[in-house]
């Protein structure tokens, strides 16, 4: 493969950073990927990338060509970026495939032409404008364990508060999961709740309802899910809402126990713009 | 992207790019599947041959002709994006693409911050403002550019590109491989994520703190005695003449660094979403049960996982099941050796230095949380 030359190098940077602005200036697809607080270093870097790129198209691109024309044949002069030029002139059939190699040894790099790896920042480019990879769905929360961190100590001495009014109350799984396992007051006992999250299929006609938590980025998703019963499992990774009470299942503030639901009503929901808890 | 790694895998796509092999065809026609194959190779070797072979000077036409090819691969991909999207539905695939564009997007403002820092300190800081601050003494330098690790706030992709352009200001290796350690381990947001991750064990940030403190401290001086300088190819870039104008060194100082660390990103977040995504999680959470190998088994999950450090904490603590000490070795391990790291550095440093120094890294990262984890945990 062919090192990246400089032109196309600007290119590339100013694909990566439109790239970038075009997920973070969306309202919901960067919620795809990262957190919300990174937004703004989002925009900061696809704007810095565009701009590098931007000024890389015209001092290298545009204004060379100038050069180039009016200079030809004078290969003696010194350019303002004249380095970069005559690097070009006097190397550029030699270097085409001479310094192959992305990493490993100890060669000089040529300014006038990129690192061969540099290619692949087209991969994500081509991901984000022509794929757009969607949120992390049941394949992910098959894959994960249930996790519900044991609350602080505290919390479980002074007892969780009373659940606030509220028919149904809406719950998040994780607030759900948290009474459900560590509750022993069983404040949840009796109390109508909906939930919220998208469908995964478990065993004996029992289904659950799962949303994915994201602590940085999509890649260190952990699943939290609850399992619901009495009602049949709508097609999986179909987003839904929940309306039952809480079904004890396992003795409460033992890790043995796990969150269910013995569920009323299950309504077909659009995505939330959101995707993780 | 996803049809890459349904029809050829990710094993084509990182082959052509690391070890680059003769075809000269670009990579988008290449990587966009069978939308881009058939134009591809026709008009790629073409361009690619003038540039091989020696002697031939046409330099305009081999410009012309990847500048060309790449606007007529992006065209072709744009013309068969239906039909590529069409065969990516598999959920398992999807699943991957996602998480390999969630970590290069997660990573890449740390990357453009770590550049441009990079870029900057080339550009405009003369070699005489670090040989004044640090000590002349290696042994001594390395400490001190351990503890200044405290100060860079980011995550392990932007110290890589400091660190290298720390050496090419004449700091010494040592003192910079210190540094490109313990930055990432130990500024005050990964110790803030730590406290709020573990909020019933303040010591686990301590103890996180001296022990990845003490890995780059060891690392540093290990290299002082051990290190060879033909292991570590300091970037030559900046060897080279300099432009006259410091910001257009820094400009193209800051593309060139940004674009090689940027195609190494790449591989690593390949190498981490295929990780990801078939690494089946009984085989972690079988190992928890022995206290040895479950130190161990962090550890390594550590650096398969490739988990930002800001982020490391949550997951850490979201292991459970697994002892603190095993716990604080991932999150000792994670931030100093992991996939996307090893990729970052073999390609600043050269390849020869990322094994033996994350080989190394990892051995003194597991037995420094052994220790500190035996102390305060």
């Amino acid at each position: 493969m062919a090192p990246v030359k400089r032109d196309v190098q600007s290119i590339v940077l100013v694909l990566i950073g439109a790239a970038l602005l075009r997920i973070s200036l969306d309202d919901a697809m960067y919620l795809r990927y990262v957190k919300e607080g990174l937004r703004p270093a989002l925009i900061a870097s696809g704007a810095i990338l565009l701009a590098l790129g931007a000024v890389g198209v015209v001092r290298d691109g545009i204004l060379r060509k100038h050069e180039r024309a009016a200079h030809a044949g004078a290969d003696g002069h010194v350019h303002a970026d004249g380095h970069a030029h005559h690097h070009e002139h006097e190397h550029g059939g030699e270097h085409g495939n001479g310094d192959a190699h992305g990493s490993g040894d100890a060669h000089g790099h040529d300014h006038s032409k990129g690192p061969h790896v540099a290619w692949l920042l087209c991969l994500p480019v081509i991901a984000l404008f022509l794929i757009a990879p969607p949120a992390l769905g049941s394949y992910t929360a098959e894959r994960s364990d249930n996790t519900i961190a044991k609350p602080a100590a505290k919390t479980v001495d002074a007892g969780f508060p009373a659940l606030p009014p509220g028919d149904p109350y809406d719950m998040t799984l994780g607030d759900f999961g948290v009474r459900a396992v560590w509750d022993t007051a069983e404040t949840l006992k009796g109390r109508n709740v909906r939930l919220m999250g998208f469908v995964t299929p478990g065993k004996d006609g029992s289904w659950f309802v799962n949303r994915l938590v994201i602590s940085c980025c999509a890649a260190d998703a952990v699943a939290r899910k609850v399992e619901v019963r009495g009602v049949p499992a709508p097609p999986t990774d179909a987003w839904v809402q929940v309306t039952g009470t809480w079904f004890k299942n396992g003795e409460t503030g033992s890790e043995n126990a796990t969150p269910a639901l013995t569920a009323a009503l299950v309504e077909r929901i659009a995505p939330p713009k959101e995707p993780y808890e | 992207m996803k049809a890459m790694s349904e029809q050829t895998a990710p094993a084509h796509g990182i082959p052509p790019a690391a070890s680059a092999p003769p075809d000269a065809g670009p990579a988008v026609p290449d990587q966009g599947g069978p939308a881009g194959a058939a134009p591809g190779p026709g008009p790629g070797t073409t361009a690619g041959k003038p540039g091989g072979g020696p002697g031939q000077a046409a330099p305009p036409r081999l410009r012309l002709g990847q500048l060309e090819l790449f606007v007529l691969g992006l065209l072709l991909l744009l013309v068969g994006q239906s039909w590529i999207a069409d065969r990516l539905d598999a959920r398992a695939v999807q699943t991957w693409s996602t998480v390999f564009v969630a970590i290069a997007v997660q990573a890449l403002p740390f990357l453009v911050l770590g550049t441009v820092i990079s870029a900057a300190i080339t550009a405009f800081v003369p070699p005489s403002v670090f040989t004044k601050v640090l000590p002349r003494n290696q042994a001594l330098a390395v400490p001190v550019a351990g503890a200044a690790g405290a100060v860079l706030p980011g995550c392990e992709c932007a110290s890589v590109p400091v660190a290298g352009g720390l050496m090419a200001r004449g700091v010494a290796p040592a003192a910079a491989l210190a540094f490109l350690l313990s930055a990432p381990a130990i500024n005050p947001i990964v110790m803030t994520a730590t406290a709020v991750a573990f909020p019933n064990q303040p010591e686990m940030v301590f103890a996180r703190f001296g022990a990845s403190l003490a890995t780059a401290v060891i690392m540093g001086w290990l290299w002082v005695r051990f290190g060879k300088a033909e292991w570590l190819r300091i970037p030559k870039r900046f060897s080279e003449p300099s432009s006259g104008s410091r910001w257009e060194d820094f400009r193209v100082g800051m593309q060139h660094d940004f674009l090689h660390a940027g195609g190494f990103l790449v591989v690593g977040a390949i190498t981490a979403a295929t990780l990801n995504v078939t690494v089946p999680k009984d085989v972690i959470d079988a190992v928890s049960d022995n206290w040895w190998i479950g130190v161990l088994a962090l550890a390594f999950l550590a650096v398969i996982l490739a988990v930002c450090s800001e982020a490391d904490a949550f997951v850490a603590a979201s292991l459970t099941g697994f002892s603190p000490t095993a716990k604080l070795a991932f999150m000792v391990v994670g931030p100093m050796v992991d996939v996307k790291l090893i990729a970052l550095q073999s390609g600043t440093f050269g390849r020869a230095f990322a094994v033996r120094f994350s080989t190394a890294t990892f051995a003194v990262a597991v037995l420094t949380s052994l220790a500190v984890g035996w102390w305060l945990l």
